[in-house]
């Protein structure tokens, strides 16, 4: 596996990344109210958006209209069009009381959802009469702030991470936009709200992270007790396949392919998990790390080290890993949905890393 | 800076309560039955102790431990118990019984061995650090992050 490309983009923590269609353009927030674009080919900013006036907390690009959702702590979310010239922001009606934690667009692009700490999860979508956003709230049975949401490939169904230690599968059809979707594995009748699924796994722990599978048919959720779980909804009883791991909590995962799992977090490394057979287990990491163990220190060296630093021992404080701290967030980044060959991190440390995948 | 000590949620309607919490972990116990549970495999394990048969005793103690609220009770035996176990062991074997022990057993030895820290007066907390140690390197942070996550306590 080649070494990942690494871009320091600052010191304070990158809360959300995002890469337009083309790759050319990244969308970023460092920790603060204003969104950055920067161009992939020099890595200069290109644009500020900055009507947000508090932390940015989730950035998304739609590949195809090119148009930007953003939503902060201060409550509110925009789409952002761009005119030629510049970038000019649509308000979104959120109707929270709550930071919104989590945006992400709809596959087809004709709706998002925004998660909030106001327990509901906003699906917005286009009124042409007044040209502005209007959200309906999804809102039973969630019991805390929503962290993550994931699409299923419908356009229809969409999951949803919650501090309450659930992961749940909700339906966001919207009358007018949708069309009546075909039956999935995770029901038939699908009206607005239609809870078609809640899991937890037994030790509970918010919930981080959710994502289905390419094809829709399975979910995984991630939580704060270090473990990844992967969901096969079957009628009456679902299995939820539990995978503890040995090191901290993962923040976020996606599935590269239909039998893979990448997941990342507070240890500062991606992780791949597997499919293998009926089971799933933590294959490897995805950084192979760049130190060199130590060859015995030579005499020659201590006197360096002493004469250079002062100290007599070698005290590097840099962890063996391309980031230096959490990764806040993972993206596919090439190859096709159930194909990717590359993905994207972003992390606490103000790195943006690009990962080969294969 | 006062008004951060107001609990607002306490005027929200649809605020969350401790009852919808546990509801899980409760659902179908009985507490009567939890203790009277709790007692016999106390003298399940105290007997195999007697026979020297530590590391099956070890096992026993970590099964099916009383979980959910006003056990208060069933709880400190079930925390007695483990110690006493736990006590029994040379410093040396300690590493190889915690490597035989499944992942969920693991974890629960855990959340046991910080049960045990919280009271110093009560249980020796060098016999509880040395297990801690040992416990680490074979389950790493992650069994630690999920004693501190679990609403399953045994406290």
């Amino acid at each position: 596996m080649p070494a990942p490309q690494v871009h320091q983009i600052g010191f304070s923590p990158i809360t959300a990344h995002s890469f337009n269609g083309d790759r050319s353009e990244v969308i970023l927030c460092q920790n603060t109210s204003d969104v950055q674009i920067y161009d992939t080919r020099n890595w200069t900013v290109k644009a500020t958006l900055a009507d947000h006036d508090k932390v940015v907390t989730s950035i998304d690009v739609a590949p195809n209209s090119n148009r930007i959702v953003t939503c902060s702590q201060d409550r509110n979310a925009y789409v952002w069009n761009y005119d030629g010239q510049q970038w000019k922001p649509t308000l979104v009606l959120l109707r929270i009381n709550r930071a919104a934690t989590y945006v992400r667009w709809s596959p087809n692009e004709d709706k998002f959802a925004v998660a909030s700490g106001a327990r509901v999860i906003s699906i917005c979508y286009f009124e042409e009469d007044n040209d502005w956003w209007v959200s309906k709230h999804l809102k039973k049975p969630i019991r805390s702030t929503v962290l993550s949401l994931d699409w299923h490939p419908n356009n229809v169904l969409l999951a949803a991470g919650s501090a309450d230690t659930k992961a749940r599968v909700f339906s966001a059809f919207i009358k007018g936009v949708d069309a009546k979707p075909q039956p999935t594995v995770w029901g038939d009748k699908l009206p607005f709200n239609t809870v078609c699924g809640e899991f937890a796994n037994s030790a509970g722990g918010w919930v981080h992270s959710v994502a289905f599978s390419p094809s829709g048919d399975a979910l995984a959720f991630t939580s704060h007790d270090s473990s990844v779980n992967i969901v096969y909804p079957v009628e009456g009883q679902s299995v939820v396949l539990n995978v503890n791991t040995s090191g901290l909590p993962f923040m976020t995962l996606f599935w590269p392919t239909e039998e893979q799992i990448v997941a990342a977090g507070h240890d500062c490394v991606p992780f791949l998990f597997s499919r293998k057979g009926d089971q799933w287990a933590l294959d490897r990491s995805l950084d192979e790390g760049n130190k060199k163990a130590t060859a015995g220190s030579s005499v020659f060296a201590k006197f360096k080290q002493m004469d250079l630093r002062g100290q007599d021992e070698d005290k590097d404080t840099n962890l063996n890993s391309v980031h230096q701290n959490t990764i806040t967030e993972l993206r596919p980044y090439s190859g096709q949905r159930g194909a990717t060959t590359e993905f994207s991190t972003s992390g606490v440390d103000g790195k943006i890393c690009i990962w080969h995948f294969s | 800076m006062s008004f951060r000590r107001i609990d607002i949620d306490a005027y929200d309607e649809d605020r969350v309560t401790e009852d919808e919490l546990y509801a899980d972990i409760e659902a179908g116990s009985n507490p009567q039955e939890i203790e009277a549970a709790v007692q016999s495999r106390g003298t399940e394990v105290r007997n195999l102790l007697q026979r020297g048969n530590e590391r099956q005793a070890l096992s026993l103690s970590l099964q099916d431990p009383p979980y959910g609220r006003n056990l208060d009770t069933a709880k400190s035996n079930n925390t007695q118990t483990v110690m006493d176990v736990l006590q029994r062991f040379r410093a040396a074997d300690i590493g190889d019984v915690v490597k035989a022990l499944s992942k969920d057993e693991q974890d629960v030895l855990m959340k046991y061995i910080y049960a045990g820290l919280a009271k110093p007066e009560l249980f020796n907390p060098a016999v509880l650090l040395g297990w801690h140690e040992k416990l680490v390197e074979v389950a790493g942070p992650g069994s630690i992050v999920r004693v501190m996550t679990d609403r399953r306590t045994v406290v």
